[in-house]
């Protein structure tokens, strides 16, 4: 998915660092950090310590017809400090209180409410089969929540898609995805999701300890579904 | 010399080891004329994702005052199947199942390539780990609810097995059964009156706890267990996967403490009596397993023991400035209650985090030692609500390359040496278990007197600075083999469960300081050792008065300067260091300046927070927070560094600057007139989009991993929050050239006002005098 910065919320604390997605964060890799050099004061001898740079003195840059003005793109912009590609985030330079998806998914439908939820509630079913029924009514409980709230209008476009990936890869058996998805959302909208998801995270934890039989039977009847929805849509 | 700074780059990556000296002078009295000690920083830890573990248990030296873990220094005997211990020359037999070792098939303990070494050892039943959250409601509505919401998110990242427990207070005190079925009950305590250890295991019904006995325990004897009892015990600690629904619920359905709050008054908050609850319950059911504590406050305790103000807004909270004329009522009553809290914490190797979010102080100068003798972690803010909080608490629960998480528990550090260097202490977040032995100092620095450190709680950055003796004497003979070893053993719990010992052994080379003097200089870390000795600065900070210490630093400082400057007596002019030790007077002229010395532009809970961070970071971060780093960006060029001074601060250029606390992009005066004029919209100055975007993307990878998060400041020439780097940055162009000298009189002062030029002029004239 593409939403990996979170816009900054409208009230943000004095000097409030940026936001960054769950999937952001938990991308980095074993890079070792680019900004440790030091300049060596000009009275200390010797230049070949690799802790100390020269400052470089500045190029004469082309006259620009406007004095006011930054050099025009005819000087080529200065080297990153990065060797890699440019990253794909963008800064917080424009506050805003939704993310928004890129013009190239267009062509995604809008993620459907039945079908998400008739996965979990199938999964749900093969659970109480086994699984105490209290715990399976405050899934329940849960699950007609983020119905309600679906319905209701209340989840935004990135929650919404999310859930439609959560379900297909519950359907698929694919646990630690839904997983992580799952917590995917608790971190970057707690807030919309709270109320219900842990309803979500419990049913993923409890159909994946189902017993084979059971499990069979729940995906049996999930492929079964998928081509019908494929036929229809 | 490259070569020397190859070899100490290679020995951090390898043993997370930086020595002040890479050559130790032979004798005790050539040691203290070096002035900085023979010390390590030293990351138990360090992440290595290239060192798997090995799946048996360590080899040790069989005399009973040694126990010396087997390694790479030792001579072996593959024939006769005997290895000499290298720190006490016993010779010992290997056990039966090394029969197959030979020159050929060596263990991996003996190569050279892993003087750094993992053992799991498999003993007992791995015990769970614990969460147990302990939260102040006396907060505003929007704070507690973002909160809330962080507390039901922390339970999506915690592993299904982990023990969770909640205790909430106002002035009241309630600890909550976490049942998943019927109603919840729960536990309440009046908030003023303080109760043992034991009353309050009576109250909350739990059964008889474990023998006091087994506390420190001692090595490999350890045996963690899962008390029988928790499915007898009332459910005040269980397991998230059981209760992760009723306890979101519950979380969700906190209210703020009723009680109401009269005007001009503050709430009252028991924080003193939550703690002691919170600690009793955890000694009563699970001494000697790793547990965090997870204090949550938004305001200071203002009941009950450890109240640190009274509830009457009109008597302020204590500033530096009371503390100095004594005005500062319950300071050491709520220290001394908050330390005695904090040593039976340690005990019992539960660890304590303060995560204090108010715009007012509360109380972290005398709730520190909570985190600072536990490994907790303090994270201080201005509101829950704020992206800093959110993201530095995920960021508690961030997991490594193997999917684990970083925090490790219980870790034990114990140091052995060879019988020329004993060891005098250590700085860091750990306590004393007292080990006594041959290899104990005398002299203290640090926490000393001991072998033996507790690190309730770690990850793979903390980093312990070590402190140590040269003992042989004067003219007695370069020691036989010509070096000098350490060796580090952690024992620790993996945040996986798994019990782990990690064994590093070192050596350095003696070298007689008479004739080697040369060698010896150019073996200096100086980065290591500005660290080292910045520790120890603050260290005595803690327990001194402030200008003593600055006295005591310049001293050092000048002292090393009349031992390794090269110079003509009473020309300052001639004054030089030598290559390994040139940027070390800049260090310290930073380090006098910081906050961590200087107190009074900071509140009491601001220092503290400082110092608690800089006392357990590595040695990268914590040059930082000495010296922040500062790049500039421009059109002529790459981001380069640039000296931190005011005459870096230039129109065309953009500053990045890494305080470790703080990023700030400065933008200068030109730099932000085309910004606000707009020029980054148009197509035909892409160029200046992209020299804006920079330091963006440079800063991203700092925001992204650094604990805790920094404040992320945005500003330009004539901003208000420019004042941040202004404040930094070395003032050697100001409207007034002429600095006073502190006083003649006794020990040299270097005053504070002065720039880095006057400084080293004055230090250069204080280095070369013959009367000094």
């Amino acid at each position: 998915e593409k939403d990996k910065y979170i816009a900054p919320s409208a009230e943000r604390g004095w000097n409030d660092p940026p936001q960054f997605s769950y999937n952001l964060q938990n991308a980095r890799g074993q890079q070792k950090g680019h900004l440790t050099r030091r300049a060596a004061p000009p009275t200390s001898s010797g230049n070949t310590s690799t802790t100390t740079v020269n400052l470089k003195t500045p190029p004469t840059i082309p006259l620009s017809s406007n004095p006011l003005a930054p050099p025009p793109c005819s000087l080529a912009p200065p080297p990153r400090l990065q060797a890699g590609p440019p990253t794909t985030t963008t800064p917080p330079v424009q506050p805003g209180s939704q993310e928004e998806e890129g013009g190239g998914d267009q062509t995604q439908c809008e993620p459907d409410v039945e079908v998400v939820l008739s996965s979990l509630n199938r999964a749900l079913a093969t659970c109480r089969q086994s699984v105490k029924d209290q715990v399976c009514n405050d899934v329940e409980k849960r699950l007609l929540l983020l119905d309600d709230s679906w319905r209701a209008g209340k989840l935004s476009l990135p929650v919404r898609r999310r859930m439609e990936a959560l379900s297909l890869e519950l359907r698929a058996g694919h646990w630690d995805s839904a997983n992580e998805i799952h917590r995917s959302l608790m971190v970057d909208h707690v807030t919309e999701v709270s109320q219900w998801m842990v309803g979500v995270k419990r049913l993923i934890a409890e159909t994946r300890n189902l017993n084979p039989e059971l499990l069979e039977q729940l995906q049996d009847t999930s492929v079964t579904d998928q081509d019908s929805d494929l036929l229809q849509g | 010399m490259s070569t020397y700074q190859e070899f100490i780059q290679q020995n951090e990556d390898r043993d997370g080891v930086r020595f002040s000296w890479n050559l130790w002078p032979s004798s005790r009295l050539e040691a203290t004329r070096l002035v900085v000690p023979v010390s390590c920083l030293f990351t138990p830890l360090k992440e290595r994702p290239d060192l798997p573990p090995v799946q048996y248990e360590p080899v040790l030296c069989s005399r009973a005052n040694c126990k010396a873990v087997l390694n790479p220094l030792c001579q072996v005997d593959f024939r006769a199947k005997i290895w000499a211990c290298n720190f006490c020359f016993q010779r010992n037999p290997f056990p039966p199942s090394y029969a197959g070792i030979s020159e050929a098939n060596q263990p991996a303990e003996l190569m050279p390539q892993f003087s750094t070494i993992e053992y799991i050892v498999q003993r007992g039943t791995p015990a769970p780990l614990i969460f147990l959250y302990v939260v102040d409601t006396c907060l505003e509505e929007e704070d507690l609810q973002a909160l809330k919401e962080s507390l039901q998110m922390s339970l999506s990242l915690l592993p299904p097995n982990a023990l969770v427990g909640l205790i909430t207070f106002g002035r009241m005190v309630q600890v909550h059964e976490l049942s998943c079925e019927g109603i919840a009950k729960s536990y309440v305590f009046r908030g003023t009156k303080d109760l043992s250890a034991k009353q309050i295991q009576e109250m909350l019904g739990l059964s008889k706890p474990m023998a006091s006995g087994q506390q420190a325990f001692c090595r490999y004897d350890h045996v963690p267990h899962v008390h029988p009892a928790l499915e007898n015990d009332p459910l005040f600690l269980q397991p998230v996967h059981r209760v992760d629904m009723n306890l979101t619920d519950l979380l969700g359905e906190l209210q703020r403490d009723p009680w109401p709050v009269p005007q001009g008054k503050r709430p009252l908050r028991s924080t003193g009596v939550a703690l002691s609850v919170a600690v009793g319950l955890l000694e009563g059911t699970f001494p000697n397993t790793g547990a965090r504590v997870m204090l949550f406050i938004g305001g200071p305790p203002t009941q009950g023991p450890g109240m640190v103000v009274g509830d009457e807004l009109k008597t302020p909270i204590r500033s530096w400035h009371d503390i100095q004329k004594d005005n500062a009522r319950h300071l050491k009553k709520a220290t001394k209650y908050y330390e005695a809290l904090a040593n039976r914490s340690a005990v019992n190797g539960h660890s304590i985090d303060i995560y204090a979010c108010a715009l007012d102080q509360t109380g972290l100068l005398e709730m520190k030692c909570l985190s600072n003798l536990t490994g907790g972690h303090i994270v201080m803010g201005d509101s829950f609500n704020t992206s800093l909080f959110k993201q530095t608490f995920q960021r508690v629960f961030s997991k490594d390359y193997n999917g684990d998480f970083r925090m490790a528990f219980g870790g034990v550090l114990e140091v052995k040496t060879s019988r020329e260097l004993k060891v005098c202490g250590a700085i860091g977040p750990c306590v004393s278990l007292n080990a006594k032995g041959s290899s104990v100092s005398e002299n203290e620095m640090g926490v000393g007197g001991t072998s033996q450190w507790k690190v309730c709680s770690l990850n793979p950055s903390t980093t312990l600075g070590l402190y140590f003796e040269v003992v042989n004497q004067h003219n007695a003979p370069v020691p036989q083999g010509g070096r000098g070893a350490v060796q580090f053993v952690t024992q620790y719990q993996h945040s996986n469960t798994q019990r782990r010992i990690r064994v590093t052994t070192i050596a350095r080379n003696w070298a007689d300081a008479q004739s080697q003097i040369q060698h010896i200089e150019s073996s200096f870390d100086q980065e290591a050792a500005a660290v080292l000795m910045a520790r120890l600065g603050v260290f005595r900070a803690e327990s001194e008065e402030g200008p003593d210490v600055l006295r005591w630093l310049d001293r050092q400082l000048i002292r090393l300067c009349q031992k390794f400057g090269q110079f003509n007596k009473d020309d300052p002019t001639s004054f030089k260091l030598s290559e390994s030790l040139s940027l070390y007077p800049q260090f310290m002229f930073h380090m006098r300046r910081s906050p961590f010395l200087q107190v009074f532009n900071n509140s009491p809970d601001e220092s503290s927070y400082y110092r608690h961070h800089f006392v357990r970071q590595d040695l990268t971060q914590s040059l930082i927070m000495i010296q922040p780093i500062l790049y500039s960006y421009s059109f002529y060029g790459p981001p380069e560094p640039v000296l931190l001074d005011s005459s870096s601060i230039l129109p065309d250029r953009i500053l990045l600057m890494d305080t470790f606390f703080q990023l700030v992009i400065f933008h200068g005066e030109t730099i932000a007139q085309w910004r606000k004029a707009g020029y980054q919209e148009m197509a035909e100055y892409e160029n200046f989009k992209q020299l804006l975007q920079a330091p963006l993307d440079d800063a991203q990878e700092i925001l992204q991993t650094r604990f805790p998060m920094p404040r992320y400041v945005d500003t330009e020439h004539g901003g208000s929050q420019a004042r941040f780097l202004l404040s930094k940055v070395n003032p050697s162009q100001t409207h007034n050239n002429l600095y006073a000298w502190g006083q003649e009189t006794g020990a040299p002062i270097l005053t504070d006002d002065v720039s880095l030029q006057v400084f080293m002029d004055h230090l250069k004239k204080l280095a070369v005098s013959s009367s000094a």
